[in-house]
């Protein structure tokens, strides 16, 4: 090793050893970016699985489903989640532009979650006064978690899937500090369900 | 008849104070929506308080416990809202209310606690830092000008060979 090269190995031990003293500053002041920032949505079956989720739903059963989110935004969120109940006329979410059903909530939960939290919460759901009339099926009530529910849906017959089909599903919505307001998030999770009457 | 005076002060007492202990008593729609209005906004700033805190680094875990606490709150007058139950919609809006009052308070204390314990931290992780860059800097100055000195004594003191031509 010449003189040089020794003298360049010297000044780079010295900022070496300088950068591993400067090292616990360095620390509390540089806020390194974390990893991906996201919220999870989930629906799970009575079984707390993702299978045997109620389809084919009668009259006056009770169904039970769980509702989950994950909060993986690396800060402390506030989160709203509406649950909704379409027949197969009516909008659902739009994922690709990002906006939410124009149907109104039938009911509402406010969820703060701080980072990497979740919650969960056992939905269930049953129909009261229900009528077949030809090919429509009329539905009065929808009873979630105790709340007694006019929802006074008509679901048409579909003759492709032979069924009078309705979705019940949940949006999930995040405060926005920046401009003070509730943002959908396009996250939205549902189950479609077949009215079926009494035999 | 002092028996009955104080019968009906004591009647009036509590019919009087009645309508203070519950103002949402046999609420309307406007009364319930503006209580649902106040409770959202009380709920959101406590919110944004806490959010500032914890990004600070102070400890939220019990706010974060009242927040979750109103937020049910505010949920469930919401639900009673939706199915026409304006007295609860109001009861719950005003107990959501009132459980975040304090919270926008606390959080702010607790945030210029946390930004008064990170100064301070820096300042001392700062102070350490600089003192162990000093000394290494005048350590590494005597150094080298010990390896330096050696260097040099080392050729210094090398002889020359002499080579023998063919």
């Amino acid at each position: 090793m010449n003189f040089g090269d020794f003298k360049l190995f010297y000044i780079l031990s010295y900022l070496g050893l300088g950068l591993i003293i400067l090292s616990p500053t360095l620390a509390i002041v540089i806020k390194l970016p974390g990893g991906e920032r996201f919220s999870e949505l989930w629906l799970l079956g009575p079984s707390h699985m993702a299978e045997d989720y109620p389809f084919n739903v009668l009259e006056n059963e009770v169904y039970k489903v769980y509702l989950g989110i994950g909060n993986r935004m690396g800060d402390l969120g506030y989160f709203k989640v509406y649950v909704k109940f379409r027949n197969q006329t009516e909008s659902l979410p739009d994922a690709f532009n990002g906006t939410p059903s124009a149907l109104g909530s039938l009911l509402e939960y406010c969820v703060f979650l701080s980072d990497s939290e979740t919650w969960e919460k056992e939905i269930s759901f049953s129909f009261e006064e229900v009528s077949f009339e030809g090919n429509v099926c009329k539905i009065s009530k929808l009873v979630i978690n105790g709340y007694v529910l006019n929802i006074d849906k008509a679901a048409v017959w579909d003759e492709e899937n032979h069924g009078f089909y309705c979705q019940l599903f949940f949006e999930s919505w995040l405060y926005n500090t920046t401009v003070s307001t509730f943002r959908f998030q396009n996250r939205f999770v549902g189950i479609w369900l077949n009215m079926t009457g009494n035999v | 008849m002092v028996k009955h005076k104080s019968v009906v002060c004591f009647v009036v007492f509590i019919l009087t104070f009645s309508g203070f202990i519950d103002t949402c008593f046999a609420a309307d729609k406007a009364a319930a929506d503006e209580a649902l209005t106040d409770a959202e906004n009380d709920l959101a700033s406590a919110f944004v308080a806490v959010e500032d805190a914890e990004q600070v680094g102070a400890n939220t875990s019990e706010m974060l416990a009242k927040l979750k606490f109103a937020g049910n709150l505010l949920a469930d007058a919401y639900n009673a809202h939706r199915l026409g139950d304006y007295d609860n919609a109001c009861s719950y809006a005003m107990n959501c209310s009132d459980s975040v009052n304090r919270i926008a308070s606390e959080a702010a204390g607790l945030k210029l606690e946390a930004e008064k314990a990170y100064s301070e931290r820096l300042f001392e992780t700062a102070a350490v830092s600089s003192a162990g860059l000093s000394v290494l800097l005048i350590l590494s100055l005597f150094g080298w000008r010990f390896l330096k000195r050696r260097h040099f004594k080392r050729i210094l003191g090398m002889k020359p060979e002499v080579g023998k031509t063919g």
